[in-house]
């Protein structure tokens, strides 16, 4: 394996590693611009440079590669390759290039909405000269826009071309290009093929500087006042790793998270706007009961143990029917509570979408429905034909907040039951024709586990609060369970559950939120 | 234990302190018939000097456009949090592309260091010199926009108390 | 005594009553506003022109005051205490001559309600019933800040009133008469003929003597502020609290009208003789008790808003080893000399 120095660093590694790679998995800071480990080196923006010894020039680190070399070459008969990130010369070159890149900046940072995650900001303001020495006019183009979703600022961009490649690597649709040379280069779009993929969101967080904006969060705020938490995507089964960006419990933006084993840098415009939805929704925020058309609202005692009642009364005549969008405790305290569960609620399909660097979309709309079936082992897939033939007079439905249409089969089962208990967050319909409505958590307020459709166990962590009187899903169904059953055991938080949820199933057991981790953990 | 440090010992005209009370007398007598430096203050107003630190008030362009662009520094400047900024983008062609569509600042909380005006990049907010403008209630000392723009027009041509031009003024 | 005599001295006592009371009220506003002005302020000027109806909007405020009386006060000498302070303040202007006497319809009357052969120890001894007031309502208040005022306040008028007395010892020397209008008559004629020129030692010490007596700053131990809250009028309100603070400077206008009788030749105006130019110089010898007066009246603002107040113990020394001996031995002067006078 050669070695390698880097400053006063001695490092070794595989041969065919880049010195930028190199720098990076060891913590030295060499600064970047068109480099992307997802996508081809092209070293355009020259900004990686450094010396090594016995090159005459200064070399890009994106692509310059490290091997062994003939023991007689060996510098100070020992290394293989010295190089030099601090030096005098280093410095010196990339003050000019920062001095290039920023020559037709029009340094507009206060309405910029990159202004704070702005590597041109962070590397002029580390690297970079306090001055320019261009006294002619900058070059002033105005804003195009690429696709419905994304806007470019040419004033802004330094070609660095991470976008341009993403669409022909990542997405494989090819449609942006850098138009015309030299001078008057600009990034462009094909005229009869607008950026307008479903992976078309990524460009705007993996450029650089501020040049490609998301119409969604422009002008929207400045990113230092968002909340920046770690969460996952449940807009499908994959399951993507997403930061989710609030302030004062309003989302702003969705951004991926990296995550190697399930979504790559990436995540799908579906996803990445899918937050929206639940900005309109009719939020339940107290429990309610039934009071001829309308609802009155209750206190949680007496919720509590009013469902307990009406389903002690039913004497095991009652069904609980989970969702392939909640939780895994949540289903697995639903299962513990009924006699049995039924099924779940109809998933959301859609259309299975693949791009060529094997980055999907899954058919199976819902986050959960893998987690489901481990876990409600035998759930009857018709249970609507089932409860006509059978003698069942409750239901506890375990609502998922998709706002569905109820047809006349439903709206049958719901006329012959003597009750419906629906938990939910959202005042759909479902929720308007039950008898007791219990407040639980909306997608980004939950905690808990979610599997996806590869058999991948992941944290789904909270990044909202909570709103009005509603409490977590699992806790609701808890509470209800120890009201029934009063010698049935109290779980204090989260991790109990899963502890509980992994005895009885085994491809379950040992796991706990802190081997889950950030990244999540495949399934045995 | 104590030291006792006599710095002078009085002398027999000292002892008399008639002469002392005298002088006394002669100090206040001569401040009954000096200058009062009283301002009679709804009748007669204080003129606050230059660069005085009051009122907030946000500039326009000689088109009535809001220089702001709604950047937020002077909110992240703040050291008692008390400007919230919306942005959103500006409805006018051409110019500035974004700008404030709400812009409150909180009076009660407002400390009136002036940080807001060093770190604004275009010289949209500023302080000026109306110091009297209490009010009964909270929700009056919270200022928006449109306020903000009314104390523009109140200042931007003269001094608010003494009603000179501020045009006159040599330029600092 | 006949009925029209009788009824000129109702009318006189009724003059000097309004009077007193209406000087009573300038000092009030005199005294906001010179204190304002030596501060560099302007004090009341809203009420009516220049302000001058303050001291009536002050009353009003004091008349629509509660009236209230704090639980476990002794209550008849608590609402006593105010009249019991008052009271004497105004009786003692009854002796003092505040100018010639004026001849209507052929009759001569003298202005001054009463002319008492031992004016001065009326003047003392009325002086002397005035500190009851302070003490009895320091007393009667059960609270401990109200005690300490009069406590104090009983001590530091025994000390003073030692050398206030001696002080008017050798003024009465002098004059050899107790009377008023005799000692006046003594310093008629020659500007140099007052007693502050003959006895200029003995007016110091009355000076001294007569702001501790009338409780002013630098000698205000008995209301002070800063450690007694407000001393023996702690607890007293509204109309009580208003009688105490006329009687404050209704002392002040005896006292300041005594210093002019006693050292300043009275009504005397310097080098005229009033009695030779009738009514008109009657009217001469009041303005000049006037103006007199008028100057003491302003040197006890004066004094009051120039200097601090004594620690009690200076306060003590002051009284007992100062003045004390040196009215004694001013006494002791004016006497030899008087003998030697005699003798020769």
């Amino acid at each position: 394996m050669p070695l390698l120095k880097i400053d006063d660093k001695e490092i070794q590694v595989e041969s065919g590693t880049t010195i930028l790679e190199t720098a990076i998995a060891s913590g030295i800071e060499i600064p970047y611009y068109c480099y992307h480990p997802a996508l081809e080196v092209v070293g355009s923006c020259r900004m990686c440079l450094v010396q090594v010894e016995g090159m005459s020039k200064l070399q890009v680190s994106c692509n310059t590669f490290i091997g062994e070399v003939h023991p007689d070459r060996k510098v100070n008969g020992k290394y293989d390759m010295v190089v030099y990130t601090q030096n005098e010369l280093v410095v010196k070159e990339r003050k000019n290039i920062l001095e290039f890149l920023l020559l037709n900046h029009p340094l507009d940072c206060p309405v910029c909405d990159q202004a704070g995650e702005c590597y041109l900001q962070d590397y002029s303001f580390k690297f970079g000269n306090a001055h320019s020495r261009f006294e002619e006019e900058k070059r002033v183009r105005p804003n195009e826009y690429l696709g419905s979703q994304i806007v470019i600022n040419h004033n802004r961009c330094i070609l660095c071309s991470r976008c341009v490649r993403f669409t022909q690597e990542i997405s494989g649709t090819s449609e942006l290009f850098v138009e015309a040379r030299g001078y008057n280069s600009k990034i462009a779009a094909l005229e009869d093929k607008p950026l307008d993929n479903l992976l078309a969101g990524n460009v705007a967080d993996i450029c650089p500087v501020g040049a490609l904006l998301s119409t969604d969060y422009i002008h929207k705020n400045r990113i230092w006042n968002l909340e920046q938490k770690p969460s996952i995507c449940q807009d499908c089964s994959v399951g993507c790793n997403v930061d989710v960006f609030s302030q004062q419990d309003q989302i702003f933006r969705l951004t991926a998270r990296e995550n190697q084993d399930v979504n790559g840098y990436f995540m799908c415009d579906i996803g990445r706007y899918g937050f929206h939805r639940f900005e309109k929704i009719e939020r339940i925020s107290h429990p309610m009961v039934r009071n001829g058309k309308s609802f009155n609202v209750l206190d949680w005692d007496e919720a509590i143990k009013k469902t307990a009642d009406l389903i002690e009364k039913s004497k095991e005549k009652t069904a609980g029917i989970v969702s392939p969008f909640h939780t895994n405790e949540s289903n697995y305290l639903l299962g513990l509570l009924m006699k049995e569960t039924l099924g779940y609620l109809p998933p959301i399909t859609g259309e299975e979408i693949t791009f060529p660097t094997k980055f999907r979309i899954s058919a199976d709309r819902s986050p959960n429905l893998r987690g489901v079936n481990d876990i409600c082992g035998d759930l009857v897939k018709d249970f609507t034909s089932i409860i006509k033939t059978r003698d069942i007079r409750g239901l506890y439905i375990l609502d998922d907040g998709v706002d569905r249409k109820l047809d006349d089969s439903w709206k049958d089962i719901l006329a012959k039951m003597d009750f419906v208990i629906v938990q939910s967050y959202a005042m759909t319909e479902l929720a308007k024709s039950a008898h007791i409505v219990l407040p639980g958590l909306a997608p980004f307020e939950r905690e808990g586990t979610i599997t996806n459709d590869k058999g991948r166990i992941q944290w789904l962590r909270p990044s909202l609060a909570t709103k009005g009187d509603s409490k977590p899903d699992w806790e609701i169904l808890m509470l209800v369970r120890n009201a029934l059953h009063k010698e049935s055991e109290y779980f204090a938080d989260l991790g109990e559950v899963i502890k509980k949820m992994g005895d009885q199933f085994p491809n379950y057991s040992g796991i706990s939120l802190f081997k889950i981790g950030t990244q999540g953990m495949a399934l045995t | 234990m104590a030291i006792i440090t006599k710095s002078y010992e009085p002398t027999f005209w000292d002892r008399l302190y008639f002469p002392a009370l005298i002088k006394g007398l002669m100090v206040t007598l001569r401040y009954f018939f000096k200058r009062k430096v009283t301002i009679q203050y709804p009748d007669e107003k204080y003129v606050p000097p230059d660069g005085y630190r009051g009122l907030h008030r946000l500039n326009k362009y000689p088109d009535g456009r809001i220089r702001c662009v709604a950047c937020e520094m002077c909110s992240a400047a703040c050291p008692a949090d008390c400007i919230y900024i919306v942005p959103g983008p500006a409805p006018w062609e051409g110019g500035k592309e974004r700008y404030p569509v709400k812009f409150d600042i909180d009076l009660l909380k407002c400390i009136f260091c002036g940080f807001c005006e060093m770190a604004c990049p275009e010289e949209a907010i500023e302080l000026t010199e109306i110091y009297d403008f209490s009010a009964y209630s909270r929700e009056d000392l919270l200022i928006d926009r449109e306020g903000l723009l009314e104390v523009y027009e109140l200042t931007k041509n003269q001094n608010y108390y003494s009603r000179t031009d501020k045009s006159k003024k040599p330029a600092t | 005594m006949d009925f029209l005599g009788f009824i000129i001295i109702l009318v006189k006592v009724l003059v000097v009553f309004a009077a007193t009371m209406l000087t009573v009220l300038i000092l009030i506003y005199a005294e906001r506003r010179v204190s304002a002005f030596m501060q560099g302020r302007l004090g009341p000027n809203r009420v009516g022109p220049k302000g001058i109806l303050q001291p009536i909007a002050d009353g009003i405020k004091f008349l629509m005051k509660e009236e209230f009386i704090p639980a476990g006060v002794d209550k008849p000498i608590f609402i006593l205490a105010p009249a019991i302070l008052l009271i004497p303040a105004l009786m003692t202007f009854a002796v003092i001559p505040f100018g010639s006497s004026i001849t209507i319809l052929g009759r001569e009357i003298a202005l001054q309600v009463a002319d008492v052969n031992v004016g001065i120890l009326y003047i003392l001894a009325l002086t002397s019933i005035g500190v009851y007031g302070i003490v009895l309502a320091g007393w009667s208040s059960n609270s401990k800040y109200s005690l300490l005022g009069g406590l104090r306040s009983s001590a530091q008028l025994i000390s003073y009133e030692l050398a206030m007395g001696l002080a008017v010892v050798s003024i009465i020397l002098l004059s050899g008469s107790l009377k008023l209008n005799d000692i006046i008559a003594d310093q008629q004629g020659y500007f140099l003929s007052w007693n502050v020129f003959k006895q200029p030692l003995a007016f110091v010490i009355f000076l001294v003597a007569v702001y501790a007596e009338t409780n002013r700053l630098p000698f205000d131990l008995s209301e002070a502020e800063q450690e007694l809250v407000g001393g023996y009028h702690t607890e007293y309100s509204s109309m009580k609290f208003a009688m105490f603070f006329m009687a404050e400077y209704a002392n002040m206008i005896t006292a300041a009208a005594l210093t002019v009788t006693l050292f300043f030749g009275g009504w005397d105006f310097p080098l005229i003789n009033e009695t030779m130019l009738g009514n008109w110089g009657t009217a001469l010898s009041v303005l000049a008790f006037i103006l007199k007066m008028g100057f003491f009246l302003f040197l006890f603002i004066w004094v009051r808003w120039t200097f601090p107040r004594f620690r009690y113990d200076q306060l003590m020394k002051l009284g007992w080893k100062v003045m004390l001996p040196t009215a004694l031995f001013n006494i002791f002067v004016t006497a030899g000399y008087l003998t030697i006078k005699s003798v020769v």
